[in-house]
Formats: structure tokens, sequence, C-alpha cells
């Protein structure tokens, strides 16, 4: 009879461990925030740098090299604060810039300057020198609140672009970015969290996806998501990314957000 | 033949002359920052008429113009040729699944064992409790094959218009919801 019961209660207290086993490893894998977070704990202690920092030490290198047929630094690169002020570039960014006579989010603004002033042919600028580059120069604004108002006709043109381009569904899938990140934001596709530009979206871009083993600038991030509802992406620094990059991050602004740390650490 | 020829594009370039000054000078701006993103984004961002509508009024139609949307969209369903709107539920199941066809997970439960589905969309856990009537089954078959010939510009896309699902795919779905066999439908006592 004693037996028996110890035996029940064992046989219970087993149940238990075992559920609650169940429990935490199902929550661990479907939590995207903690499973994000959890490898970049691992980066550190394994590695002890993040992917993303070891970017922008490329980046960093780049910047100050004397490079290109005119054999000069980016440090006379202006993004808007003058030139080479680095410190929070990222957050007035796109914004006008008086000497290409139009709106330029960081991208655009990296390969004008590897233009304008190293001298190379807008062919020859490289994709992963240019993403190095966003990195180094994003890490100046880690969790910098985004600070993107538009102000001059061309830029609240941009904005008017971008917003059109948001709703613009199209497609074997009939999506816009909208219908998902503004009408169901808060739910998930999958597993993803999805977010609206209020609540902070295209905030953490550039960043490192663990899942994809690669930096994602907010241009590839864009690119990845025309991808995966079947539009094919348009060209990079072309004035689709511009429009929508314009829109979202004044909307962020609206929405009182910041950055997180920069570059992201993300799936 | 050459006369011909030149007749053939003068009505072209004529055509695309009218086409082009009806747009506003902002829709002109819009169409030429979609033909910078160059020319394949450009081809798939075209858009069939209700696409460009739906964009219009942001997926929100007013409601006098829904009608006459409705009654388009219900003119593009097509059915199977043996008239069968319930396949087989193992073949749903698959479609269901599969990211390139229905690619349903993204947004709905279905098997309440498949522990990453999405939530844009309402759960599907146990939907044949509606039974298998005739029209529960057209119901949903319509549902999948044009989602916008019952909710105008809504997130779901019309599978089987753009041909992603095909006739019978969609009759194979159907059963996967319906079917008191399905896994979807294993929490309802039998």
């Amino acid at each position: 009879m004693r037996k028996n019961r110890l035996y029940r209660v064992l046989g219970l207290a087993l149940l238990g461990f075992a559920l609650g086993v169940a429990l935490t490893q199902g929550q661990q894998e479907l939590d995207p925030y903690k499973e994000a977070e959890r490898q970049r704990e691992l980066f550190r202690q394994t590695a002890g740098i993040l992917p993303g920092e070891l970017y922008a030490a490329q980046g960093e290198e780049l910047f100050h090299a004397k490079r290109g047929p005119k054999q000069v630094s980016l440090e006379a690169c202006d993004f808007g604060l003058g030139p080479g002020k680095l410190e929070g570039a990222l957050t007035q960014l796109p914004r006008y810039f008086a000497d290409t006579k139009r709106v330029e989010d960081l991208e655009t603004r990296i390969v004008s300057c590897m233009v304008r002033l190293q001298g190379f042919k807008p062919e020859e600028v490289k994709r992963d020198e240019v993403k190095a580059l966003v990195a180094y120069v994003a890490s100046k604004s880690s969790e910098m609140p985004i600070n993107v108002v538009p102000r001059t006709s061309q830029e609240i043109a941009m904005y008017n672009l971008g917003r059109e381009l948001w709703y613009h569904r199209a497609g074997d899938r009939d999506m816009n970015c909208a219908i998902c990140h503004e009408a169901y934001a808060g739910r998930k596709v999958r597993l993803s969290p999805v977010r609206s530009p209020r609540q902070g979206l295209s905030n953490e871009w550039p960043a490192y996806r663990f899942e994809a083993d690669k930096l994602y600038t907010l241009q590839d991030r864009i690119a990845f998501c025309y991808e995966s509802v079947g539009i094919h992406p348009p060209d990079y620094y072309s004035e689709p990314y511009i429009a929508l990059s314009m829109y979202m991050l004044a909307e962020a602004t609206r929405g009182k957000n910041r950055f997180t740390e920069m570059p992201g650490f993300t799936r | 033949m050459k006369g011909k020829r030149f007749l053939l594009w003068f009505t072209l370039a004529s055509l695309l002359g009218v086409a082009l000054s009806q747009q506003t000078p902002f829709q002109q701006r819009v169409s030429q920052a979609i033909q910078s993103g160059g020319p394949e984004f450009q081809k798939s961002m075209q858009q069939d008429p209700d696409q460009a509508l739906c964009s219009q009024y942001r997926d929100k139609l007013p409601a006098e113009l829904v009608p006459a949307f409705l009654e388009r969209q219900r003119k593009l369903i097509k059915y199977p040729a043996d008239g069968r709107l319930m396949g087989d539920w193992k073949k749903g199941e698959e479609l269901f699944t599969n990211p390139r066809k229905g690619n349903c997970y993204a947004c709905h439960t279905g098997d309440p064992r498949e522990a990453g589905a999405g939530n844009m969309g309402p759960g599907l856990v146990g939907y044949g409790a509606r039974g298998t009537s005739e029209a529960v089954v057209k119901y949903t078959y319509d549902k999948i094959y044009n989602a916008w010939a019952s909710m105008p510009c809504s997130l779901m896309y019309r599978a089987g218009y753009h041909g992603i699902l095909s006739p019978e795919d969609t009759a194979h779905i159907v059963a996967f919801l319906l079917d008191p066999a399905s896994p979807v439908n294993a929490n309802l006592k039998r």
C-alpha cells in the first residue's frame, strides 16, 4: 500500500519534470526574441565578438583607407551632419543632399561618396564593401532615437512615394507591405512577430541574421521581404528602397522608437 | 508588309500614350520609381485592376464599390471538371503545408501538432465542426480558390485565380479542412 503510493508520487514527479522540460524547450524554440538573445550570448561566449562587430571593424578599415583612383579615404564624406561626422549619422537618414540633388539613404550615400570622393565608377563599387561600411557608420548610432522627419519638398515627395509603394498590391500572392505590417501588426507569420513602422519596424537594420549567417542592410531586408511574397526585388540603390526606408523610418520616428544595438543581431 | 508593321507600332505607341496621359503626375512619378528598380521588379509590380483598386483605397474598399468587386471576383472561380469539391485530405495536407503552394501555416493553424503556425488568419483547428453540407463545402472551396470573392482586398491571396492551386488542388485542401478523418478535426468527437 505504502509502496504503491510512493510509486505514484514518484510517477507524478517524473511526469511533472518531463512536462516542465517539454514546456521550457518548446518556449525556447518558439520565442524568436529569446532565441536571438540566446544565440547572441553563445557568440559572445565562444568568439568573444559578435559577427556584426566584425563587419563594422572591416568597414572602419575601409572608411579610413586611401582607396580608389583618387587615393583618398571616406573621411570627408558628409552624411548630413558635416564631413566625417558619424555620431548619430544613421538616425537622420534618408535625407536630401544638395551635392547629389537627391534623397539618399545610408547605402546610397556611401556609394555616392565612393564615386564622388574616391573616383570609383558606380559599377566598380562592391556590394560587400558597401555593407561593411554601412555596418561601421551605423555602429555610431547604436541605441539612439530615430530622427527622420521629412522637411524639404524632395524629402516629403520621397515619403509620399514610399507610402504609395507600401500599399501597392501586386504579384501572385496579392501582397503589399501594409496588409501584414499594419492591418495585422502584433500577430505572427509562422513564428515571426510582425511589427508596424510605428512600432519600430526597421529599427534593427543593418543586422547580423544568425539564421542566414549574413549581414543584412535595410535594403537587403526589404529585398528579402519582396522575395518572400513572390516579387522580384528592385536593383540595389534604386528609388523604391530609398522611398520605403523614408516612409518606415519617418513613421518609426513618429512612434518615438530607438535603434537597437547597431549592427543589430536577429534571426 | 512594312506599312502593316508601322501601323501596328503606331497603334501600340498611341495606346501607350493614352494610357500614360491618364495617369496623374503623382502616378507617373510612382511608375518612374518602380521603373528605376529594374525591369524584373517593374514586371512583378504590375497590377490587375482590382489590385490597383485595393491599393488606391488602402485595402478598405468603399461600400458602394463592394458588390461589383465581389461579382468580378466570383466570376474568376473555376471548379474541377468532375464537379467534386472535396478531394483527398492527405494530398490537401501537403498542399496546405508546402510554402510554394498553399503556404497556409504562415497565417493559420491546421493540424494542432504543427507548432510553427502563424496567427494572422483565424485558427482552423476543428474547422470540420461545420459538417460537410453542400453549402459549407462550396463556401470553403470558394474561399480558398479566390479569397477576394468573399472579402475584398483581404490579406488572404487568390491562390486559384493566380494558378498557385488548381481546382483539384483546392478540392484537396477543402478535404484537409472538412474531412472528419483529417488531423485538423482530430479534436472533434466522432
